[in-house]
């Protein structure tokens, strides 16, 4: 049992307040100015268990409707739908844990989660699914954690990555943002091929269609190496793992967002004088003089 | 026993197809009837399950059985349904546990809404026993558990009225699709999966419409004259789902759920296409007997035993997805996952009337 560690780390999760204000601290006077190696520095914004380099955990793209919804001083509606996205009630889940992330990290802005699971469907089925989904919740964005079900399904890639740009293409259609996260990496998938290449195609079509991705997987390959015990099967250290990547996924997902909601607006209208750095709490402002320049969209 | 008849055959198939189709993936997914309409093989299981309460709480020669031994017969499937639920969650539950321990793999734990019981077990262990937590793909005899906790006031107004009964049942429905009316999802937002608000309009109808076939020729002769309206149906429907045209949720006005094509609330496309199956699909019964010899028998057993078969179907299907997911799949591993299951189906429900057969001998000495 590690559970003075995880309890350790959890309130380290919680306490996010002090733990901005320290890791503040921690980007000017610890990280060295360039990295060793050329191996990129962890992104210090994240509480300490969850960091990882920006490299390995998202690609950015524009958000515009979640800017808009800024700009015009409205609630943010978010719509997380994915397999761990059910589950409200206890604090510490995901969909409870999102909502007080971007809280926290879009300061003076009011942010409705509203989290949906699939029951069963993949593939195209999925995609209509969501699309109800989406009718009766109205977001400006959607966070879609997609591609665990079609893997246990061993779904067609080619059907799968169909089905989800035609998805994506829709929600962008309908103005609303999407962000894409990808599913969870564990050691005993990652020499499956089939695997590895859902979590590409994943990747593959938020490139072609130009929204974020959270890598979770790499994140998570990222935490493993970090944290390999080399504990047996059946005892759990990759459940462990999934743990501490679950937990981590909601500021895994807030960074994005963040960053995202960072992105220059290539047409800038005119009209719209002030950039949205506005809502930039001001932790990230450190942080970029301490990382390296935005991470490369290639894997 | 009873003989082979067209209702045990029709619900044998539907069970067969919710099985195939609880392997989501399978290469003989393409080939159950639900690919090819705008609604499935859940609207027929309930319907006939309304036309077999129909049959069950009446004499042979039609005369209502008395009104309480109604209300307890019915009381006494809903216990029997919500224990058939609990314990195929449960052991759905630990399969899918064991199997990510076994297999050393996590992701497993997020099949189908079951990463909310691993994640938060204190709030979902409430809402597994309430049946507002529900797994994908165990979702069906939640809704059968209220329809059936439900249907006595249906069944005992009908003998007052049958249209009084159809009245309320479709003014609840339309109240449902217009103000979206649900029962709620608990732990977890959203509402239940199949909306026994709006599908409670199918058994009812199911009940409706036994009653009214066994007395009224005038139905009978419609029925039949409506045959090819119902044939339109069918290939309106086999041509919207090959190719997959549907409305957009966000552009149809409001209420949308008029106008979507939604299984939660059984949206009336789905209510018109299941209509016109059953008009297009309602002789063919009295062709198909004698002409499928054995296959008959093995489908209108599964009907004749629906609970059990399709609580075993439930598992095997679980078992399924974990062996196509363990393996890979391909079409060897389907053929076998689904060969199997048939097997396993009809072992079932023989060995269901096996066990009522046999004589049950007076409690042995402990």
């Amino acid at each position: 049992m590690a559970l003075p560690q995880a309890s350790i780390l959890f309130a380290a999760g919680v306490m996010l307040a002090a733990s901005a204000a320290w890791a503040q601290g921690v980007a000017t006077v610890v990280s060295p100015p360039k990295p060793p190696d050329g191996a990129e520095a962890l992104d210090l914004t994240l509480s300490p268990e969850c960091r990882v380099p920006g490299s390995k955990l998202y690609t950015l793209a524009k958000l515009q409707a979640v800017k808009l919804a800024l700009k015009d001083k409205r609630p943010v509606r978010v719509l997380a739908v994915g397999s761990s996205s059910a589950g409200l009630g206890a604090s510490a889940t995901y969909p409870v844990k999102l909502e007080t992330a971007l809280e926290r990290s879009l300061p003076e802005v009011d942010v409705v989660v509203e989290s949906r699971g699939m029951q069963g469907e993949i593939a195209s089925g999925a995609a209509e699914r969501l699309r109800n989904m989406v009718a009766e919740v109205e977001p400006d964005l959607v966070i879609w954690q997609v591609g665990t079900h079609d893997a246990l399904a061993r779904v067609d890639l080619d059907a799968f990555g169909s089905a989800l740009d035609d998805t994506v293409k829709w929600i962008k259609s309908h103005a609303i943002d999407v962000v894409l996260v990808n599913p969870l990496y564990t050691a005993s998938l990652a020499d499956d091929e089939y695997y590895t290449s859902i979590v590409r195609k994943v990747q593959e079509v938020a490139t072609r269609e130009g929204v974020p991705l959270v890598q979770r997987y790499e994140a998570m390959r990222f935490l493993s190496a970090r944290s390999e015990k080399g504990e047996g099967h059946m005892l759990g250290s990759q459940f462990r793992l999934n743990d501490l990547g679950l937990r981590c996924m909601a500021e895994h997902v807030t960074r994005a967002i963040t960053l995202s909601l960072l992105q220059p607006d290539p047409a800038s209208t005119g009209s719209s004088g002030t950039p949205a750095v506005v809502i930039v709490p001001p932790k990230d402002a450190a942080m970029k003089a301490a990382s390296p320049p935005p991470p490369s969209t290639e894997p | 026993m009873r003989e082979p008849n067209a209702i045990d055959f029709w619900r044998g198939l539907a069970l067969v197809t919710i099985f195939v189709n609880h392997i989501p993936g399978n290469t003989f997914e393409r080939y159950t009837y639900s690919q090819y309409g705008i609604s499935d093989a859940a609207e027929l299981f309930v319907f006939l399950a309304g036309w077999s309460i129909g049959i069950a709480t009446r004499g042979r020669d039609g005369t209502p059985e008395p009104r309480l031994k109604t209300v307890l017969r019915l009381l006494s499937r809903t216990i029997e349904v919500y224990r058939a639920q609990i314990t195929t969650m449960a052991i759905a539950l630990a399969m899918i546990a064991g199997t990510a321990l076994l297999l050393d793999n996590p992701l497993l734990l997020e099949w189908h809404n079951a990463g909310g019981f691993f994640a938060d077990p204190i709030q979902t262990m409430v809402g597994f026993v309430l049946l507002t937590h529900q797994l994908g793909f165990f979702n069906i005899l939640p809704l059968y558990v209220v329809l059936l906790g439900i249907a006595p006031v249906f069944v005992l107004l009908a003998r007052v009225s049958r249209v009084a009964a159809l009245g309320l049942s479709f003014a609840l429905y339309a109240c449902s699709l217009v103000f979206e009316w649900n029962i709620p999802s608990w732990p977890g937002e959203g509402d239940w999966f199949f909306d026994p608000f709006c599908w409670q309009l199918l058994l009812v109808l199911g009940f409706v419409a036994q009653d009214w076939n066994r007395r009224s020729a005038w139905m009978r002769l419609w029925s039949t004259r409506l045959v090819p309206l119902g044939i339109v149906l069918v290939i309106t429907g086999i041509v919207l789902s090959v190719w997959e045209i549907r409305p957009d949720p966000l552009m149809v006005p409001e209420p949308r759920l008029i106008f979507t094509f939604d299984k939660t609330y059984l949206s009336p496309a789905r209510l018109i296409h299941f209509l016109g199956v059953l008009l297009a699909f309602q002789t063919l019964y009295a062709v198909l007997a004698p002409r499928l010899g054995p296959v008959v028998g093995y489908l209108a057993g599964l009907g004749r035993n629906s609970l059990a078969v399709f609580s075993v179907g439930s598992i095997l299907s679980l078992a399924g997805q974990l062996v196509r997911f363990w393996t890979g799949g391909g079409v060897f591993v389907d053929l076998f996952v689904v060969g199997s299951g048939l097997f396993a189906l009809g072992f079932t429900a023989w060995f269901v009337e096996w066990r009522s057969r046999k004589p049950r001998s007076s409690s042995p000495p402990v």
